[in-house]
């Protein structure tokens, strides 16, 4: 039993990060009905900002993922008025094309940038584990957690509680309404985009010291990122919270049991299932 | 769609024959193999066409079907199945994954559509990663269908010859009712599917044409370089180079996709020698210039101009009508 519960345990501690990612697509996916299919680009962008604030300056990744944050809002705000907003009202076919580009671009600038080369961040809290009577504790996971977990509430009270967040959740409901209601749908929605980017950028940043660094370190996390929207309903913002901490133990448990090189395939089979069986997600109603 | 006649029909052969005859000026293997991957990519582009241009459904998992492809050819070959026999099985055994592939996401639309394709591909890129027929991450060695020192001229034939077969296949649908079909299925699904058409059955008809070609070009692909990885094979990259192309080029019109890839392979070449590992660089801004200036591509928004100044009915208006009767 215990090694079943210290694998739930691992699986909520990455879950959060999910989370993180999950709420910043569901974001952008429920405000704009767009698939950021750059999600993971973005993420990875983050994890190099931070990187280099590492690298020069000698910033802890887990304070350096707050200015990476504010970088990627502004980069995603910018990245909505030059390349989102004209297409936002073409198919989907042309909105998955963009954002893909957009993510070839990212990907590759990286690599023109920095190389392919595999980076690492060296800090001690990585290797550093507390003890809870027969369960073990990573303290750099358990900080992102906590991090984490600020960012997911912090979100779901601008959602819930502000005037913004309320505008934001009119558009969800209703694009042709919303600015009848005397709403700014173009500054709303590049709001809500800088916002689910940036959100891609602090996960990238608390992803670092745990992870190597290369530019297509992203692309798993695209896809994780749909995964988790899906399981928690497409653009259902706490769904997506819900969802990313599901997917964190549903890895943790396959790596236990059928080993690591699984964890990644149990993401696409719970996907599938998820399309096929029930579309609206697990948390979802019909129309999130 | 315009019929193959008069001058159309002398530039299709006339580009036939100078395709067929460019080995001849190029002795150069280098050359060779770089014309390979650009007939081989125009033949899988113009397979991706009729799911992604007449039926307009953006699939960006046409990778798994060039997978099987080339895992069916080394895995049957190993079985000691002749290897043009082996080639062709490989093909079928991708329809009958598209077959199962294509009734579970035909039922989605739009993004989820495309997730989907994306995610079946994944599967089967971390189960031949994971299982040891498939040799996991170090792979399988391929048997070379052609030996001797016109390989690459052997191959590139090849290529240019099931491009060309893809073509009339093309150039089938898109005179055909089932094209029709596929084009009102694009233009508005629920109207399609309103006035009759099974729009699941012919997006899976559409499907199950498109994996056979796409196999049969993995299992080119596989044979040619003789040595397959799941990173190589599988790869996302091949299933969003291939809707590129046929978006480049012009999806649902005929030349779209010949045209896209002799550009686009023919810049990633030019600048993969500057750039290195970054040439897909100009994949994506090739991307952002098409979607925001060229979204009919480059035949297509040069068919539009031309159909403007003829002022006849669109496709579209024709496919409804005639899947109304």
């Amino acid at each position: 039993m215990t090694p079943f519960l210290q694998a739930c345990i691992n699986g909520l501690l990455t879950g959060a990060l999910y989370a993180l990612i999950g709420m910043g697509l569901a974001l952008i996916f429920g405000v704009m009905r767009i698939v950021n299919f750059a999600h993971g680009a973005f993420l990875m962008a983050g994890m190099y900002v931070t990187f280099l604030l590492f690298d020069k300056f000698r910033i802890n990744p887990y304070l350096g993922f707050l200015p990476a944050g504010i970088l990627l809002f502004a980069f995603g705000y910018l990245v909505y008025r030059l390349l989102i907003q004209p297409v936002r009202d073409k198919s989907d076919f042309m909105q998955i094309l963009m954002t893909t580009g957009i993510s070839l671009i990212l990907v590759s600038g990286a690599q023109l940038m920095f190389g392919a080369d595999y980076r690492q961040t060296s800090i001690e809290l990585v290797t550093s584990v507390l003890r809870f009577g027969p369960f073990t504790i990573n303290a750099a996971a358990l900080l992102s957690f906590v991090i984490a977990a600020f960012f997911i509430v912090g979100l779901q009270l601008f959602v819930t509680r502000t005037r913004t967040g309320e505008a934001l959740r009119a558009i969800a409901q209703n694009r042709e309404v919303a600015p009848l209601m005397g709403i700014n749908v173009t500054r709303i929605q590049g709001l809500s985009f800088a916002l689910g980017i940036a959100f891609a950028g602090i996960a990238g940043g608390l992803l670092l010291p745990a992870l190597y660094l290369f530019p297509t370190v992203g692309e798993d996390y695209t896809l994780k990122a749909f995964v988790i929207v899906v399981l928690g309903g497409m653009g259902s913002i706490e769904g997506a919270a819900a969802g990313g901490l599901a997917l964190g133990v549903a890895e943790s448990i396959t790596s236990l049991y059928l080993g690591n090189q699984w964890a990644l395939a149990i993401d696409f089979v719970l996907f599938l299932l998820m399309l096929s069986l029930k579309p609206s997600g697990i948390f979802g109603r019909q129309r999130a | 769609m315009n019929s193959l006649r008069g001058w159309r029909l002398w530039t299709v052969l006339g580009f036939l024959v100078a395709s067929a005859g460019l080995p001849a000026l190029t002795p150069n293997d280098y050359l060779l193999q770089v014309l390979f991957r650009i007939a081989l990519f125009a033949a899988l582009g113009l397979a991706w066409n009729l799911v992604g241009g007449y039926a307009g459904q953006l699939s960006l998992g046409h990778v798994a079907y060039f997978g099987v492809g080339a895992y069916g050819l080394a895995l049957f070959t190993a079985h000691s199945v002749p290897k043009w026999i082996s080639v062709f099985l490989a093909a079928s055994v991708a329809a009958l994954f598209a077959a199962v592939i294509g009734s579970i996401v035909f039922r989605l639309r739009g993004p989820y559509f495309t997730l989907s394709t994306i995610a079946f591909a994944e599967v089967l890129r971390l189960t031949a990663t994971n299982l040891n027929i498939t040799g996991g991450a170090i792979g399988l060695t391929t048997p070379a269908l052609f030996t001797g020192s016109s390989f690459w001229t052997l191959f590139y034939l090849s290529a240019v010859i099931l491009a060309f077969i893809t073509f009339l296949v093309n150039y089938w649908v898109s005179r055909s009712r089932f094209g029709y079909y596929l084009l009102a299925i694009r233009e508005d699904e629920d109207t399609a599917s309103a006035v009759g058409i099974d729009t699941a059955g012919y997006k899976l008809r559409a499907l199950l044409i498109s994996a056979f070609v796409t196999a049969l070009g993995g299992a080119l692909y596989a044979s040619a370089f003789q040595f397959i990885v799941p990173d190589n094979v599988f790869t996302i990259d091949i299933s969003v180079q291939i809707a590129i192309i046929t978006m480049l080029g012009g999806a649902g019109t005929l030349p779209g996709p010949v045209l896209g890839s002799v550009l686009l392979l023919g810049a990633s070449e030019m600048f993969k020698s500057q750039f290195k590992e970054s040439h897909l660089l100009i994949y994506g801004l090739l991307i952002v210039v098409v979607v925001l200036f060229l979204p009919e591509g480059i035949v297509g928004g040069f068919e539009q101009r031309l159909r403007n100044r003829k002022k006849t009915p669109v496709d579209a208006a024709k496919a409804l009508a005639l899947g109304g009767d």
